[in-house]
């Protein structure tokens, strides 16, 4: 890959990123709602409203405070939240590492298992273990999160006592070093494994369709011939079947988000999920602002490392 | 209990339920309560700040309230009991406060508590932020005096009725002048980590997870708080907050949902009580608006057929769970001294319904919809279709609505808006013909009752007069009693203002909707209905 492909991939990174913005930008200003009134509550008067709009710019046209957010933007100033009263950067970058954790590990979770699975089912097609993966997945890709989220809570928590139903850390316990990370990952199963459920089942069925492409070929075939070992054959089969299978992990990137929100809520996962529904139903601008702008660059950044990964996957593919 | 005041059989019963949140005993420091403990309390979101001062958040209340103090405080029965103050005089009837502060209170980082602080909270951080204070007394406030360190008086330009229901922590918590003064009371750091007078100092801010806090050693009322330790945990599901209850990992919830409470009930681990005191809203209501601006709902027999047309005990039952009770007046059945008893409600008689439908000229002829035959302001042939706004959460209402208006030939459409969207277009827009909305009448009906019906309360300002009912009788009666601070003479102004609006029905009244609390049964002490819920509470180890 030359050096210039890749400046020319980061360099379409800034008007992608200045489009979403603009975009989210006026669908949230014109979407009905009123932050003011949410932070007011029901008790306020008019001289109240007309105090918090000036003090918030929300008294001038939308074009000036576009073009004053803009502004701030290009100078890395995010805005201050209207409910927290602190800046967007602070607001939303203390919630991020709860989400990175809980989103990369059900990442990770659902594309090893997925890989797994889905090469056990290649490898049993038709057989009693096909079937089961098959059926699962296909289960697992029709729940939503939201449901299982609660059944896993109600039978996995509270029917074995086994995991905790909600939260990061035990709240009656203040641990540190090792025993805090052991209760952070003790609280991460259930959430993980909700959330990595659906992605799982579709990585499972993806896997399982390349795989069985593979062996089906000249190659596999040719392979098997010469007495190569099941095991290799169904390998080459897989590094084939890899390649449709990370465009669509990484482009799940952002649905995983998406779930995230679900799984956060109902498990009391302190992250940008949970975040994101609150800034939602206060209309905190600023705080949705800067998260539309965190998760489209993350979209944007895992969408060229998967570009990246197709060269490093297939030696045809060359990016000059 | 404040000597003189009498408390009739129905009050006792209306507040058996409260008053076992305090079991054993009400009375701070005279218990036989062992200290120590950890509380975890399950709150529905994260709070943002811990400044209760700056805003009327829900959120914020619940979350911060145990870390201050208002002048004074509330007893079970909502009246005023001393708190930073100790005690007051009222002057030239009702136009000056004159308040005597405790002596010895001490701010937790260290600092002395002095009326400075008192004037400072109000001039500059209450009557600018906190949205209900702001809006009731800003206008009637002349000024506030500290001419001691122990002395605050708040002067007003005529006599002000409400102001002792309104200096509790939840409508004026005071906040530390050395830490605000010259700042941003918005964007001020100490709003993340508060220093207050309260009976637990702040540790720690998770954002988004937890706030932990620990027992003030040096609170002013001797001998409080038993805990040691209260964490607020942020778990915004209410299915996880009752789950969580179950398995242990939290002690204290503010509300349990309907489906969920006859489980807990029937579980000896657990105990429960009915308040409607919230931080956000006390002595709520859910009420059904009439556009008064309508053709169709001007007549008085329109809105009287259908406020009989509505069950309300099934709208008790279905949405409820029978967590509340049917409304028996305007006013909220909490504030006993103002509620007006007897009056006559229409109750459900869809016979009679029909008969006034009919009589007012909405016919029934070949659809089930009536049509309007001469009815004013309306063509004739018109078919008797009304939208009902309501938020998504009270879509259960809608339903009963749709229902049971539909078996009296009215067609009902449903329009749910989120409540950022459902203000400006009832109260701005006054886009609708009917809607529903809980209003809470707060501590004193001037705080929360007065906005729905005095006509100078008509948009655009969000959950006043949605109605737009105008009447100067009703308004000059509401103006008298904002003015009036004997109690007996109140309560009979408001008693007079109840039966007029029964009888000209700008709203039909539905249910009152208190809030169940849950908690473990290891735990007691719990005031359920003030902000420092938790002053006296203790928690077996």
């Amino acid at each position: 890959m030359s050096p210039r492909y890749l400046l020319r991939r980061v360099a379409q990174v800034v008007p992608a990123v200045g489009g979403i913005v603009l975009l989210a930008f006026i669908v949230i200003h014109t979407a009905p709602g009123d932050p003011v009134l949410a932070l007011a509550g029901e008790h306020g008067d008019a001289a109240y409203y007309a105090f918090m709009r000036q003090k918030f710019g929300l008294d001038r046209s939308l074009p000036e405070q576009l073009l004053a957010y803009a502004s701030r933007l290009l100078h890395g100033d995010l805005g201050v939240s209207y409910v927290h009263g602190r800046p967007v950067v602070d607001v939303v970058s203390e919630r991020l590492p709860a989400t990175l954790l809980l989103t990369t590990t059900a990442l990770a979770l659902s594309s090893a298992g997925g890989l797994a699975l889905g090469v056990l089912a290649a490898r049993r097609a038709d057989r009693t273990a096909d079937f089961v993966v098959r059926t699962g997945a296909l289960l697992g890709y029709a729940t939503p999160s939201f449901w299982l989220a609660q059944i896993a809570a109600i039978t996995l928590a509270l029917g074995t006592g086994l995991f905790p139903v909600q939260g990061f850390t035990d709240a009656r316990r203040q641990l540190a070093g090792g025993r805090y990370v052991l209760d952070v990952l003790h609280h991460l199963v259930l959430p993980a494994l909700v959330l990595a459920a659906g992605e799982l089942a579709l990585t499972t069925r993806l896997t399982r369709a390349g795989v069985l492409e593979g062996l089906a070929t000249d190659y596999a075939r040719t392979a098997r011939a010469k007495g190569l070992p099941d095991r290799a054959v169904v390998r080459h089969a897989l590094r084939n079947a890899m390649l449709p299978l990370v465009t669509v992990i990484g482009g799940r990137v952002g649905m995983i988000v998406t779930g995230a929100v679900l799984v956060e809520t109902v498990f009391a996962w302190p992250g940008l999920g949970q975040l994101m529904l609150s800034s939602i139903q206060t209309r905190d601008v600023p705080v949705l602002l800067g998260m539309f702008l965190l998760v489209s660059v993350a979209v944007i950044i895992v969408n060229l490392l998967t570009d990246l990964a197709y060269a490093w996957l297939d030696p045809r593919v060359r990016y000059e | 209990m404040i000597p003189g005041q009498r408390r009739s059989i129905f009050h006792w019963l209306a507040f058996l339920a409260v008053a076992t949140l305090a079991a054993p005993a009400s009375g701070h420091a005279q218990t036989n309560r062992s200290p120590g403990g950890t509380l975890v309390v399950a709150i529905s979101a994260d709070p943002g700040h811990l400044n209760p001062a700056i805003t009327t958040s829900g959120a914020t209340h619940t979350a911060a309230e145990l870390i201050y103090n208002g002048l004074l405080g509330r007893d079970e029965r909502g009246d005023p009991v001393p708190d930073l103050a100790e005690s007051w005089v009222i002057e030239q009837s009702g136009a000056v406060y004159r308040f005597r502060l405790r002596d010895g209170v001490t701010w937790h980082d260290g600092t002395r508590f002095t009326a400075a602080d008192v004037k400072f909270s109000f001039d500059e951080v209450l009557l600018k932020f906190h949205a209900r204070t702001k809006a009731s007394m800003s206008g009637a406030l002349a000024g506030i005096e500290a001419p001691d360190d122990r002395t605050v008086i708040f002067r007003f330009k005529q006599p002000y009725a409400p102001l002792l229901q309104q200096l509790d922590a939840t409508e004026a918590p005071i906040v530390a002048k050395h830490l605000y003064q010259g700042s941003d009371p918005q964007t001020n750091p100490a709003n993340a980590s508060p220093v207050g007078t309260g009976p637990f100092k702040f540790v720690a801010y998770k954002k988004g997870a937890e706030i932990r806090l620990a027992r003030n050693a040096a609170y002013s009322k001797r001998g409080l708080p038993y805990l040691d330790e209260i964490v607020m945990r942020v778990i915004p599901d209410p299915g996880t907050q009752v789950l969580a209850l179950e398995s242990g990992e939290v002690d204290f919830l503010w509300g349990v949902p309907g489906p969920h409470q006859s489980r807990l009930q029937a579980d000896a681990r657990f105990r429960m009580g009915q308040t409607s005191y919230h931080p956000g809203g006390s002595n709520c209501i859910m009420t059904v608006s009439f556009n008064l601006d309508r053709p169709t709902l001007k007549d008085v027999r329109v809105r009287r057929a259908i406020a009989l047309a509505l069950d309300r005990d099934a709208f008790l039952r279905q949405v409820l769970f029978n967590e509340g009770k049917v409304a028996t007046a305007p006013i909220s059945s909490e504030i006993l001294w103002a509620h007006a008893r007897g009056l006559t409600l229409p109750s459900f008689d869809r016979a009679e319904a029909e008969r006034l439908l009919e009589a007012s000229g909405w016919k029934k002829e070949r659809d089930a919809t009536r049509v309007a035959r001469g009815v004013a302001g309306v063509p004739d042939g018109t078919r008797f279709t009304l939208d009902f706004l309501h938020f998504p959460a009270f879509a259960k209402y809608g339903e009963l609505m749709r229902q049971q208006l539909g078996a009296v030939g009215i067609d009902v459409t449903q329009r749910p808006l989120e409540p950022a969207v459902f203000a400006p277009t009832v109260f701005k827009d006054r886009a609708f013909d009917t809607n529903v909305i809980s209003y809470c009448n707060g501590p004193d009906p001037e705080i929360g009752v007065r906005r729905m019906y005095h006509s100078s309360q008509i948009g655009p300002a969000p959950f006043t007069n949605a109605a737009g009912y105008r009447n100067e009788r009703v308004d000059a009666l509401f103006d008298r009693a904002g003015r009036t601070v004997e109690r007996e003479r109140r309560s009979e102004l408001y008693r007079q203002i109840q039966e007029i609006l029964v009888q000209e029905l700008p709203y039909v009244w539905l249910v009152e909707t208190p809030t169940t609390r849950a908690w473990s049964a290891r735990c007691s002490g719990f005031k359920a209905w003030t902000g420092l819920f938790a002053e006296e509470a203790s928690c077996k180890r």
